[in-house]
């Protein structure tokens, strides 16, 4: 059952159209990231639906409600919509405990749900304390807690890791997730961070210059993106020109089998080729066949590395931008190494 | 591909107009969610009353006719007039602009001793009206009047003026600037010059424009010392002569004169902003060695504190035993003080009221709209008591039929009028501690508009809300030119008996009713010295509290 619906939204802002017509539709229980980078208007389509911006035209519809349209505009407070702002924005003249309980009504206040709450986020005994005397981490569980109490028929999060440590961001972001499951609730999580958004959601809705370019599962989105830009937005990509024949595609980096999906829209000719860099080996210059080229750059990150490749091509194909190669663990050649690449199929092509 | 990254809508430049009212969604629901009509009605409102003596004045001067009024503002008198207020109004800002920023400097970055204490001493004497400054000087030497005694007692009763901004802008600057300029080759004095009196410019311009308000509004510290100014004379003009016409033709050249320096200064303000790029960790400067310095600026700061502070109180406490048991009227000094108190009250709460929906429209809505509301609420800074006080007082007795005329609302309300510009720099001060984002939560967590303006925004804004309504207080307390123009019949505040006794030679008499004030003015002082020299830092905490931790 769908949950939020979004349809033909639009907004601007003096003139500057900020989103342009958005569709997305939001499943019961499941939490969507809506991916984008800064300037994109996540935050403008976030703040629509919690009902702290009017669209311009379109309409949210929320459980069923329309709670802005063309049908009426239901205000922020009767949204029922918990919303978890990127610095946390706790009530700093309230205890921990009056943050949970804002929401509630008075008596329940000072009942056993704020503190249940509180165990549930890890802060069992924390609720005296004001939200100065706490960590980046522990503000953002508060921020969490105070938007499950009040039952939220949806819960908001923009861009909720974006100020913690890189170390504290992937324990803060799996607990996020456990008790948002736990708690039953639909989320929708507002990110330019791609590994947050592949990792955290069961939907990635990307969001480009206002409008949604796509809206997969995380494998869907990395593997079948819907255009080249996608695919260099989402992950590490080489686009490569290529010749489309009956079995495969003919490129630099071989013959290359196209994905079985996405074979039938296709026409045979020249097209642009998704080669992702974990799709392609690289060994020293031997014998074999494959394309032989020079390390031109290396970047060791511990459990990959990413070496970038320049092509040892004809003059009439020159000039052309170097492969980028993912290993696992660290590359034996030295800068300047003459080594030979092979790429795995199946790969994703577009009519260029 | 291309379907779905080019937009599909024509292009914007030349829109069509606005689609007709009543339509429902499209774009007038966006825009009724941006303007809180109910916010700018009442801005409006407040911004009409704060004019109402203006326009009175307006409207008498064009009663007395354009001729009278224009041969009444050219002749000799006028110039003389101008020429004593504008000597004395350069000398003493350049003087207290000195003042102020070289005890801020010594005070905020250097190793004084006994920095804490200073800190406070300094300030005080803004407790202290400057007719009473003045009266402990006169009241001793009968030598001490005129230009020179104007200059000294103005100076002494002024410079916590721009003291006060310039320190806080010392303690909030950015340390790293003048860290950099020093590594990139400036040496101490064009770094002090280049960098840290750039950054406290604002500030310094800010007080040097108070201290010229404050010496254009001044009329009891100048009549004692025989000191004639456009104010003083519009004061006798009225009250004594009766002249209307006269105080009229005088009153509208006053306010020229006002609206010039604030002109002036907003000129000089607009070339050239202080910007602290990023958030910083509260980080000082190692402060400045003296050295062999520091027993002339310890000097320097005793005889200070000794002139501004120490001569009224001494004075005062001298003439109290000089005029023997009898002099404390026992009976009259609460009463006045009750009087005040109340009136101080009334006008406190009045403004700050009038201040919310004016700040809250200038913090939460910016627009073109409340931009003009709010500059319209400062022209009330280019009306001196006196003017706003004549204007209400001849008003109400010949164009309402005395209806308020000598009453206590009238009198508030021209306390409110006249103060309302501080009550609108506490209120903004306090509503930026509660930022936006927090009423946006609060209302997504089912709270309407009422009770998130409750339970978040007034809560958070409270400690600046105090300190808008000290701010109105003291200065009601220490005022003396618009109460003995509206003071109710039979009523008596503590400036007005004070006045009173002052201007019979009963020193003696006179003497408590300034102590009282002063004490009464220094707890409010006390108060507003806490809430605005708390560092940058503690003041931005509830958001910056959030990032750091």
């Amino acid at each position: 059952m769908t949950q939020l619906a979004i349809s033909g939204l639009t907004k601007s802002f003096s003139g500057r159209t900020v989103l342009d017509h958005v569709e997305l539709q939001v499943p019961q229980n499941s939490l969507t990231a809506i991916l984008g980078p800064s300037g994109s208007g996540k935050t403008t389509l976030l703040r629509v639906i919690a009902g702290f911006e009017h669209a311009d035209s379109g309409t949210v519809t929320l459980g069923g409600t329309v709670v802005d349209g063309p049908g009426g505009y239901q205000p922020s407070e009767r949204r029922r919509i918990g919303y978890v702002p990127q610095e946390g924005s706790l009530f700093p003249h309230l205890t921990v405990a009056g943050n949970v309980g804002f929401g509630l009504p008075r008596r329940e206040r000072r009942g056993a749900a704020v503190g249940d709450l509180l165990d549930a986020v890890g802060l069992a005994g924390l609720g005296g304390r004001y939200p100065h005397q706490l960590s980046g981490g522990q503000q953002q569980r508060v921020s969490l807690a105070r938007a499950l109490a009040i039952k939220p028929s949806l819960v908001l999060l923009d861009e909720p890791f974006g100020s913690l440590d890189a170390s504290l961001r992937a324990t803060i972001r799996a607990d996020v997730k456990r008790l948002l499951r736990e708690a039953g609730a639909t989320a929708v999580l507002v990110t330019h961070d791609q590994d947050e958004a592949l990792s955290v959601a069961d939907q990635v809705a990307v969001l480009r210059e206002g409008v949604i370019a796509q809206c997969a599962a995380p494998l869907d989105l990395y593997t079948q993106p819907a255009d080249p830009e996608l695919a260099l937005f989402v992950g590490e990509a080489n686009l490569v020109a290529g010749v489309l024949g009956d079995e495969a595609v003919e490129t630099i980096l071989g013959s290359l089998p196209v994905h079985a999906g996405t074979r039938a829209g296709l026409s045979p000719g020249p097209v642009t080729v998704l080669v992702r860099p974990e799709q392609i080996d690289i060994a020293a210059r031997n014998g074999r066949r494959g394309l032989h080229g020079k390390i031109v750059a290396y970047g060791y990150h511990g459990h990959d590395a990413v070496v970038h490749v320049s092509p040892e091509l004809p003059d009439s194909e020159a000039g052309a931008p170097a492969i980028v190669v993912r290993t696992l663990g660290g590359c034996d050649f030295p800068a300047g190494a003459p080594v030979t690449l092979h790429a795995r199929g199946p790969v994703l092509a577009w009519n260029q | 591909m291309a379907s779905t990254s080019a937009p599909s809508r024509p292009a914007t430049p030349g829109r069509p107009a606005p689609p007709p009212a009543g339509r429902p969604g499209g774009e007038d629901r966006a825009r009724r969610a941006r303007r809180p009509v109910p916010l700018i009605a009442i801005s409006a409102l407040v911004a009409a009353l704060l004019t109402l003596p203006l326009i009175f004045l307006l409207i008498e001067a064009s009663g007395a006719g354009a001729s009278a009024v224009s041969h009444l503002i050219f002749r000799r008198l006028t110039a003389d007039l101008l020429w004593n207020t504008v000597k004395l109004t350069v000398v003493v800002t350049v003087l207290c602009a000195i003042i102020g920023t070289a005890a801020a400097w010594c005070v905020e970055r250097t190793d004084l001793p006994g920095r804490r204490i200073w800190e406070i001493l300094v300030v005080v004497p803004l407790a202290i009206p400057d007719f009473v400054v003045s009266f402990g000087w006169a009241s001793l030497w009968n030598w001490f009047s005129g230009f020179h005694g104007a200059v000294v007692v103005m100076t002494l009763a002024v410079y916590p003026l721009v003291y006060l901004p310039v320190a806080a802008s010392f303690r909030a600057a950015d340390p790293g600037q003048e860290e950099v300029a020093r590594s990139l080759g400036a040496g101490r004095v064009r770094t002090f010059f280049r960098i840290t009196l750039a950054q406290a410019r604002g500030a310094i311009l800010g007080g040097c424009l108070l201290v010229a308000m404050v010496l254009l509004a001044e009329y009891g510290a100048f009549e004692i010392l025989g000191y004639q100014t456009f104010t003083t004379e519009i004061f006798s003009e009225f009250s004594l002569s009766f002249s209307v016409p006269a105080a009229c033709a005088l009153s509208l050249v006053l306010v020229a004169l006002s609206l010039l320096v604030l002109t002036g200064d907003g000129l000089a303000r607009g070339r050239g902003r202080v910007s602290r790029s990023g958030t910083l960790a509260a980080r000082k400067l190692a402060p400045r060695r003296l050295g062999k310095a520091t027993l002339p600026v310890l000097a320097g700061f005793a005889l200070l504190v000794g002139l501004a502070l120490g001569m009224p109180i001494a004075s005062s406490v001298y003439w109290m035993f000089e005029g023997g048991a009898h002099a404390i009227s026992g009976v009259a000094l609460p009463a006045a003080a009750l009087t005040t108190g109340g009136y101080g009250l009334a006008a406190g709460v009045l403004d700050t009221l009038l201040a919310l929906p004016v700040a809250l429209l200038a913090i939460r809505h910016p627009s073109r709209i409340r931009l003009l509301l709010e500059r319209t609420t400062y022209l009330v800074l280019a009306m001196p008591g006196v003017v706003a006080a004549f204007a209400l007082s001849y008003f109400t007795q010949h164009y309402a039929n005395d209806f308020g005329y000598q009453t206590a609302p009238l009198l508030v309300l021209c306390y409110a009028v006249m103060f309302f510009p501080l009550a609108l720099v506490g209120v903004k001060a306090s509503l930026a501690r509660a930022p936006a984002s927090l009423d946006d939560m609060a209302r997504s967590l089912g709270q309407n508009r009422i009770n998130v303006l409750f339970r978040v925004t007034l809560r958070l804004a409270a400690p600046g809300l105090i300190a808008a309504f000290c701010l109105v207080f003291l200065s009601v307390v220490t005022e003396l030119t618009a109460t003995l123009l509206l003071i109710p019949t039979g009523a008596q505040t503590l400036s007005s008996q004070f006045w009173a006794y002052e201007s019979n030679l009963s020193y003696g008499q006179a003497a408590p009713f300034a102590l009282v004030m002063i004490a009464i003015a220094a707890v409010p002082s006390y108060v507003l010295g806490r809430f605005f020299n708390r560092p940058a830092s503690s003041t931005a905490a509830p958001a910056e509290g959030m990032l750091i931790t």
